[in-house]
């Protein structure tokens, strides 16, 4: 399924969420104390770390499981993951690098047309919602892909999903939908 | 009842006796049924003398298996459950659809999509409250009532989205299909609420036309249809010369100020709004709009391409502006006076100093004595030369013909630095710097080995490549660093720190007792500390919250405890006594006690006591050590209450042949009573408790 005719739709990916673990217990004080850039919450029992390198933020548990989010691509997130374990290791605890994974990822792109969100919510029931109470925007949920999308009246999507494959499949099976109930250009 | 045919004779005339449970055929006289059941409804006394009937109701939908006792026991006590629920929620709907004025039919929709989702068990983990709102809500989507789900979560006092995404969700599983909201549905109730009085209607109508009309302009997708609404009444208000200010709009329809006055302004944007009433209400205009967030996109694409443009040209004459400024100076340079002599020479002695400085690494070691000083104050700052700098000093106080020490610029840097991180690690030899040479070195050759860059779970070591470790470092501080931190640490967070240790505390001091339970997480009633100057006090304290019983008179109670010697007077409620009696009996039996005394004047205290107990109003004064005992004592009383199963009618009956029975049990409960007064006391009080009761119940 093509999805583009003259021009290419441009899908930016926003955010990138990770998650591996280290196999060990780690010490949040110490990380605490001992890293730049750290944001220690005793009460919930993490720590953030930021990098800047790839802009990531990581949350880290005491019992070695790490979330990391902020990343632009999955690479990226792969090699911030890795960068923060290093980091970790230096601090003196015996990493390990295991079961990374990219749990979700968020990623935008606009449509050159606006779209007539009723119609689509109408031709697409049940797997399109609209409730313009609750919120501006259409949730188009597609279930096999894991992927949701949401459509703004103004022609612009927010798609999330497991990984990035994922997600561009799912603009390309949206787009003959959304293009049927575009809404006629005037002005 | 169908009339069968005899089996034997054929015949139809068959005599069903229902006392007898059977069924015989009259012309041959064989019985075709012995033992009929009958489907009768049978009535049984319950207590208090409420005849009620005997059998529970099956609903057409539960479940259609019998429930088998043991293996399907929980079916059968969830089934029971089950009605519990529905009915609950029946009575819910009713109550929330009343006060949202829902007709009948509505609530009787809602209440079946209430069954549907419990059937469906979506009830699990939400409020009810929720639920009944989402299936009310459904209702009114689907009939199309202008009830917004902001009423809905008005009324529960519960966020709206909270209640929408349950509505969400109950949408999603019942596969029921709401039609989208239209602001039109709303304009009439507005309307009403506005008070136009005669003419509302004609206002509701205009509102109507400009909903329309906004809705053909497409400023309606994305938007809440009430603040649409909101504009439009507004609007028609003052079309048909209606003073309605924006705070009474913003009042019935429940959108802020702002969310108006955009609304207005969208719509002042189309050309709609340069016609005149007249006009408005005759002509419709072909023309559609954009909707307005896409027009501001544009807008704002528009703005910044302008920007860009606008950067360019600048540039361009920034350009040109250079190109003069560097002929004027040149030409300024010829007509300036020029130095000759020593002055030239000093113009050119800056240079060599400038480089001086500029250079961080000098390029020979022998120089780095004469320019330590300023070597010092120039890159003090800097803090990697810094560290290079003391390395300096230390390589050449130590070691002088270091091959690192090369003089050469470029490699220099690197190489300073290269040197400064290993010998820092010399000198502050730590476990995080064995440690992490021997994971250098089993990293490197696992990164030999492996160069998986998939994710396969089995390569749990940290593949380093792509990793800059200088950079690493750099997140890391070092000891002085962490010194600091851990200090403001510290007092940032010492009530946290505090907390932490008289929780540790108190954990191990109750394990040391051995009361130590895992996880007290248990949210039991509150007891907060009753404070009081005197026992009494606190007993009434403790009595105001406990509630044992109106009825008491707490003064008399106390008065029991200080003084014995209390006059004494007729005793009265016969019956009462004897009840109380039968309640000390029963008690009697429990605790053992066995002592003689004067029964006259015993009794004759004893009804005082207890005709005092009745009539007067309550005091709740009693002495902390009645307290405790009375909580028991009312608990024990309870179940004797419970127990019982005769209703009090009966007990009075009884009381005349108990009568007789009753003095010897009196005699020890009197001698009992003056000996541990405070036991008597209690027993009283605990008895009055159930007498109270009793009087409840009546």
């Amino acid at each position: 399924m093509d999805s583009s005719n003259d021009e290419a739709l441009d899908i930016i990916i926003t955010n990138v969420v990770a998650t591996f673990r280290t196999r060990c217990h780690l010490n949040l004080r110490t990380i605490a104390l001992e890293g730049t850039n750290v944001i220690y919450k005793p009460e919930v029992g993490k720590v953030l770390m930021k990098l800047r390198k790839p802009m990531i933020t990581a949350s880290i548990w005491s019992s070695g499981k790490i979330i990391c989010t902020g990343a632009t691509s999955e690479d990226e997130a792969k090699l911030g993951a890795r960068r923060l374990a290093r980091c970790l290791q230096k601090l003196g605890f015996k990493v390990r690098f295991s079961a990374f994974k990219v749990v979700n990822v968020l990623a935008v792109c606009s449509m050159p047309f606006a779209v007539n969100l009723i119609n689509f919510t109408k031709n697409n029931r049940p797997i399109a919602s609209y409730e313009p109470e609750l919120h501006p925007a259409a949730t188009y949920r597609i279930k096999n892909l894991k992927a949701t999308i949401q459509v703004f009246s103004t022609g612009s999507l927010t798609v999330t999903g497991p990984n990035v494959q994922n997600v561009a499949t799912a603009v390309e099976q949206v787009y003959p939908l959304l293009f049927e109930c575009q809404k006629p250009r005037c002005k | 009842m169908s009339s069968r045919v005899c089996r034997t004779c054929g015949g139809s005339d068959i005599d069903v006796d229902q006392a007898r449970g059977s069924a015989v055929c009259t012309s041959c006289g064989s019985v075709l049924e012995d033992n009929i059941i009958v489907s009768e409804v049978q009535f049984v006394e319950g207590s208090g003398g409420v005849s009620s009937a005997v059998g529970q109701f099956v609903s057409a939908d539960g479940p259609v298996k019998a429930p088998l006792l043991g293996s399907g026991f929980h079916t059968s006590v969830g089934k029971e459950s089950r009605a519990q629920t529905l009915q609950n929620g029946k009575r819910q709907i009713q109550q929330l659809g009343s006060q949202l004025q829902l007709n009948q039919h509505c609530l009787d929709t809602a209440f079946n999509f209430f069954k549907l989702v419990v059937s469906k068990h979506l009830t699990r983990g939400r409020k009810t409250e929720h639920v009944i709102a989402a299936c009310l809500y459904l209702v009114c989507r689907t009939e199309g009532t202008p009830h917004m789900l902001l009423d809905l979560s008005d009324l529960l006092q519960v966020n709206v989205y909270i209640l929408g995404k349950t509505f969400l969700l109950l949408a999603r599983e019942l596969c029921i299909n709401a039609p989208a909201i239209d602001p039109c549905l709303y304009i009439p109730r507005f309307a009403h609420m506005l008070e136009f009085g005669a003419k509302t209607h004609e206002v509701s109508m205009t509102a109507l036309r400009l909903v329309q009309r906004m809705k053909r302009d497409w400023m309606h997708t994305g938007r809440r249809p009430s603040g649409l609404c909101g504009a439009a009444l507004l609007v028609a208000a003052r079309m048909h010369k209606f003073r309605r200010s924006v705070k009474d709009v913003i009042g019935v329809v429940k959108v802020c100020q702002t969310t108006l006055r955009k609304r207005l302004t969208e719509f002042e944007d189309t050309p709609t709004s340069q016609l005149t009433i007249d006009e408005f209400m005759r002509v419709d205009l072909e023309q559609e709009c954009d909707p307005p967030s896409f027009t501001a996109a544009q807008h704002k694409a528009k703005m910044q391409q302008l920007e860009q443009e606008l950067a360019k040209k600048l540039d361009e004459v920034e350009g040109e502006i250079s190109c003069y400024k560097d002929e004027i100076e040149t030409e300024l340079e010829k007509s300036r006076p020029k130095l000759r002599g020593i002055y030239a020479a000093y113009t050119k002695e800056v240079d060599p100093e400038d480089n001086a400085e500029v250079l961080s690494m000098p390029s020979e070691p022998e120089e780095v004595e004469s320019e330590d000083v300023e070597l010092q104050a120039a890159t003090h700052h800097l803090t990697e030369d810094f560290l290079c700098q003391v390395i300096q000093e230390e390589e050449v106080r130590g070691m002088k013909g270091d091959p690192v020490a090369e003089p050469e610029k470029e490699s220099m840097g690197p190489h300073r630095q290269a040197a400064s991180l290993t010998s820092i690690l010399g000198k502050l030899p730590s476990t995080a710097s064995l440690s992490l040479q021997q994971t250098f070195q089993t990293s490197d050759t696992s990164e030999s080995g492996e160069k998986d860059l998939g994710d396969h779970p089995q390569s749990e070591e940290l593949d380093l490549e792509g990793i800059d470790d200088q950079e690493i470092d750099k997140y890391i501080l070092n000891e002085k660093e962490v010194q600091v931190k851990t200090e403001l640490w510290m007092k940032q967070n010492a009530e946290y720190l505090k907390e932490q240790k008289e929780k540790q505390e108190r954990i191990n001091k109750e394990k040391e007792e051995g009361t130590y339970k895992e996880k007290k997480k248990k949210k039991s009633k509150k007891r907060d500390q009753i404070e009081a100057l005197t026992a009494g006090e606190a007993i009434e304290r403790m009595l105001e919250k406990k509630k044992i019983s109106s009825k008491i008179n707490y003064d008399v109670l106390r008065d029991l405890n200080r003084g014995t010697g209390s006059p004494t007077r007729s005793p009265d409620h016969t019956p009462d006594t004897t009840v109380a009696r039968k309640r000390l009996n029963r008690r009697r039996r429990r605790k053992t006690s066995d002592s003689n005394q004067d029964l006259a004047a015993n009794t004759s205290i004893m009804g005082k006591r207890f005709r005092h107990l009745i009539s007067s109003t309550p005091k709740k004064k009693k002495t902390a050590h009645q307290v405790e005992r009375t909580v028991t004592v009312v608990t024990e009383t309870e179940t004797p209450a419970e127990t019982e199963s005769n209703p009090p009618l009966d007990s009075a009956a009884e009381t005349s042949p108990t009568l007789p029975t009753a003095p010897s049990p009196m005699e020890e409960e009197e001698e009992e009573e003056e000996e541990e007064e405070c036991v008597s006391a209690l027993q009283l009080v605990g008895d009055y408790g159930c007498d109270a009761d009793e009087e409840e119940i009546f």
